[in-house]
């Protein structure tokens, strides 16, 4: 029997996991990495990379690379003008039409560059299951997950990526509620949770209750366009400023950049103060700028991006018909809650301390891994019962939307809606069908048009046609509709105002036949990058620790330049085919490293000491 | 159950399953016969789907538990390996479940979904009964008349605090109306409750219907004339 998995597309890192023993578990590379970035390359012979080596591609040939796409998802060329600007890529498309993707001569829909991704992921998954020894290693169908604040057209965009790399879409689940069901496997624990889930590119809140095994939601809000991709740019716009701006129209030294800031970042939510370094930027030889920078000023930058968090929760709970007191739990999901102002932001909201004893990365995909177990073998320990987080409506006289099915509505959901004719012997009808909560049809998303066709020839206002709306548990619509009078099926064609055709799935999936798999050496050669990408990661950090001054006084004369000296050899090597040479540039890095990793290792040892007696001295927490 | 059930309490009307064809009462949600899960019968309603009597009162915790039981019965996460015709069968059991159990929660609704179900309003919900109610002219006309006065005054520039005390003013009669209305369907309310647990047939408890009907198209009415005002007072 071949194998399910379930996998969180996420906008920065995607994850692939499966459940063993009825316990889930992620999947991970050669290396032990789980995460898999969002990130996709094509170089000029038309070769696909993904993940770590289309990281590094980002640096090197950042036209030919994209990242973020699932910003892109089921969205129009004129939701992402503005923001298009800011990514190394091409983005085109009409008005009113699918975003389109440019890499070299090459134009690929974002479910195209999604599908790279999940490509990915199911040869890392079946790779697994080879090497476990599995009969039918072969992983043909999948749970993937979406931000709750999806719209239908960025949930079909979703499953038609998953189609298009080959996988049947058992259900598309979203993220929080995925992330409950990881968090309420080992605890026999009910009652209300929320689930605050800030990822890299978008914003969900959930409010559950969970009972006998029944995870329902009650509630659920976000914000499609917020996350620690709004950070980042925050940061880089600061560095672009402050370093002068020469560097501005630069592809490559905003990447670098880019690169910079989230290591920064990153290291805020470890320390108090850090420094950004830019340096290394082919296209500027010789170039280098460093800032220190604060935990509280980093914090002053971002805290309206973290704020507009607050608004999506307040609407949740009041649609939840509960106060923040009410709740019993708060859950943190996704790699942005690790800073440490979105926990005291969170806290502040709900009056108590957040969850995040699982990891907030990986929790998403877990659940995932658990809901593709629930659907195959039928284990009814679980149930999750979501809901739709926008209302839907068709456009009606003057322009005004009129709601047929309720935000907030248990999914599946069904609703009717009466249509008739105007003028005598007509027998078509057009339907505007729309997503959102405003009242006017141009503040709404729109979804489809149908024209409704096939109606009996009668008198003006006679037919009476019914008109059947469905959302079905992945959250997506489909359309029946039925002449009363006459009983007669009516015939609807649908034209999706922001996806693709079937028919146009159809010839991206025969494409992506012609591009052949990578041979194995340039496999291995990619895993040899990833590693030594690893390493040097690792090094830099420790570069970058404010410690490092006092730590080099025990080091011996020579040692950290020769450290320096292995970085910039081994950054030299990584971008060329050159497989032994890396590992050599890796070996001889570690080699150098080894004595102040140890020193570091004392420090931070003797550190945890001495805070340990102070915490004895002083009265515990709050 | 006791022998002269009346229709409200336990429906008898038949349905048939579509896989193997043995009929299944109205409330059943798997066939008897072949226990496959049933196609959503066009003759049951909410009441009936829930196991419930058609009462007006239901308790909270009870609809909830119910709701969690029976979409453990039928949500289609658990026909993912059946037959088609089952995954369309549980798709459609499941959704009507979920609409039913939206309506069934909110007390008014729930009032609204009764008076279509016995017939006294129209069976589509889109379909309004527009006009003012007969019982309220007199005072809508008074207010329609004090509104228009006070936009005259805003025109003139009268004082912001003397504006919306006249507001204050306009509004008082109809929330008081409002207050006066939520005890009178409170006690409706209990009155059908009162008539369906004693058996009273249906052409005696009629009346009980009507003025619920009556009093929830007022209520519409002063809902949309106290959002008036609150506009107003938005100004």
């Amino acid at each position: 029997m071949s194998r399910v998995v379930g996998i969180d597309l996420g906008t920065t890192n995607s994850l692939v996991a499966h459940v063993i023993n009825g316990r889930p578990t992620v999947i991970r590379d050669e290396s032990g990495d789980g995460l898999l970035p969002s990130i996709v390359s094509v170089d000029a012979a038309g070769t696909v990379f993904v993940g770590r080596e289309a990281e590094r591609r980002l640096l090197s040939d950042p036209s030919r690379t994209v990242y973020s796409v699932k910003r892109f998802m089921g969205r129009g060329a004129e939701d992402v003008g503005a923001e298009a600007a800011f990514f190394p890529f091409a983005v085109s498309g009409e008005q009113g039409g699918v975003v389109g993707i440019g890499l070299g001569a090459r134009v690929f829909a974002p479910p195209e560059i999604s599908a790279f991704i999940l490509k990915e992921l199911k040869r890392r998954a079946e790779a697994f299951f080879a090497q476990s020894g599995d009969i039918d290693p072969d992983v043909d169908r999948a749970v993937i997950t979406v931000p709750a604040y999806f719209n239908d057209a960025q949930r079909t965009a979703t499953r038609d990526a998953g189609r298009l790399a080959g996988l049947e879409v058992l259900r598309i689940n979203n993220e929080p509620t995925a992330a409950s069901l990881a968090y309420g496997l080992d605890r026999r624990r009910e009652g209300t949770i929320a689930v605050y889930d800030l990822g890299g590119g978008t914003f969900d809140i959930s409010i559950l209750r969970v009972e006998e095994g029944v995870f329902q939601v009650l509630a659920t809000n976000g914000d499609t366009h917020l996350g620690g991709d709004d950070i980042d740019q925050l940061l880089v716009s600061m560095v672009l400023e402050e370093a002068g701006g020469a560097l501005g129209g630069n592809a490559e030294a905003v990447q670098v950049i880019r690169r910079a800031v989230i290591e920064a970042k990153w290291d805020l939510s470890e320390r108090e103060s850090t420094e950004i370094r830019v340096g290394d930027i082919e296209s500027v030889p010789g170039f280098a700028w460093r800032r220190p920078i604060t935990r509280a000023e980093f914090e002053s930058i971002v805290r309206p991006v973290i704020e507009r968090t607050i608004g999506p929760c307040r609407q949740a709970l009041d649609d939840a018909g509960l106060t923040p007191q009410m709740v019993d739990e708060v859950v943190l999901v996704g790699g942005s809650t690790r800073v440490p102002l979105v926990r005291r932001t969170v806290a502040e909201l709900f009056g108590r301390a957040p969850q995040a004893d699982l990891n907030p990365d990986e929790v998403v995909a877990l659940g995932a891994a658990l809901q593709a177990d629930i659907l195959v073998t039928g284990n009814r320990n679980m149930l999750l019962l979501d809901v739709t987080p926008l209302s839907l409506g068709i456009e009606t006289v003057g322009g005004v939307t009129s709601k047929i099915i309720f935000r907030n509505s248990p999914v599946p959901a069904g609703g009717s809606e009466m249509f008739t004719t105007f003028v005598d012997n007509q027998t078509a009808v057009d339907i505007h069908v729309l997503q959102g909560e405003r009242e006017l049809v141009a503040d709404n998303r729109s979804l489809a048009r149908f024209k409704l066709g096939g109606i009996p020839p009668m008198p003006a206002g006679l037919p009476r046609i019914q008109v059947r709306f469905q959302i079905d548990a992945d959250g997506i619509l489909s359309v029946g509709a039925r002449e009363l009078r006459t009983g007669i099926e009516q015939v609807i064609e649908v034209k999706p105002s922001y996806g693709l055709t079937d028919g146009e799935v159809e010839r991206m999936l025969l494409e992506s036949f012609e591009h052949a798999e990578e041979d194995m050496e340039a496999r291995f050669l990619i895993d040899a990058r990833n590693e030594a990408d690893r390493v040097l990661r690792a090094t830099e950090k420790v570069l970058r620790d404010p410690d490092l001054p006092a730590a080099s006084e025990e080091l011996g004369p020579g040692e950290l330049p020769a450290i320096e000296a292995a970085v910039a050899d081994l950054k030299r090597v990584i971008r060329g085919a050159d497989r032994a040479a890396i590992e050599a540039g890796m070996a001889r890095l570690n080699d150098v490293t080894r004595h102040l990793a140890e020193i570091m290792m004392n420090r931070s040892i003797k550190a945890a000491l001495a805070g340990r007696q102070i915490d004895t001295v002083q009265p515990e927490g709050r | 159950m006791s022998a002269p059930s009346s229709p409200d309490t336990r429906a008898v009307s038949i349905q048939a399953c579509k896989h193997c064809g043995t009929g299944a009462p109205v409330d059943a949600h798997f066939c008897p016969q072949c226990e496959k899960i049933l196609t959503v019968s066009r003759h049951g309603d909410y009441f009936t789907f829930f196991g419930l009597a058609r009462k007006l009162r239901i308790d909270p915790a009870e609809l909830e538990r119910r709701f969690r039981g029976l979409s453990r019965q039928f949500h289609p996460d658990y026909f993912y390996n059946a037959a088609p015709a089952e995954r369309l069968a549980s798709l459609e059991r499941a959704s009507y479940l979920n609409d039913a159990y939206r309506t069934l929660r909110q007390p008014l609704d729930r009032v609204e979904y009764l008076l279509r179900i016995e017939g006294l309003l129209p069976k589509d919900r889109r379909e309004q009964v527009l006009g003012t109610p007969p019982s309220l002219l007199e005072e809508v006309f008074a207010f329609n008349e004090e509104l228009d006065a006070i936009r005259q005054a805003r025109a003139a520039g009268a004082p912001a605090d003397e504006l919306r005390e006249r507001l204050d003013d306009a509004r008082r009669p109809i929330e008081a109306r409002r207050d006066e209305h939520e005890r009178r369907l409170d006690q409706l309310m209990t009155e059908w409750d009162r008539g369906v647990d004693a058996g009273v047939p249906p052409a005696g408890r009629r009346a009980t219907l009507e003025a619920l009907r009556a009093l929830l198209l007022e209520r519409t009415y002063i809902n949309n004339l106290l959002a008036t005002v609150a506009r107003e007072q938005a100004v």
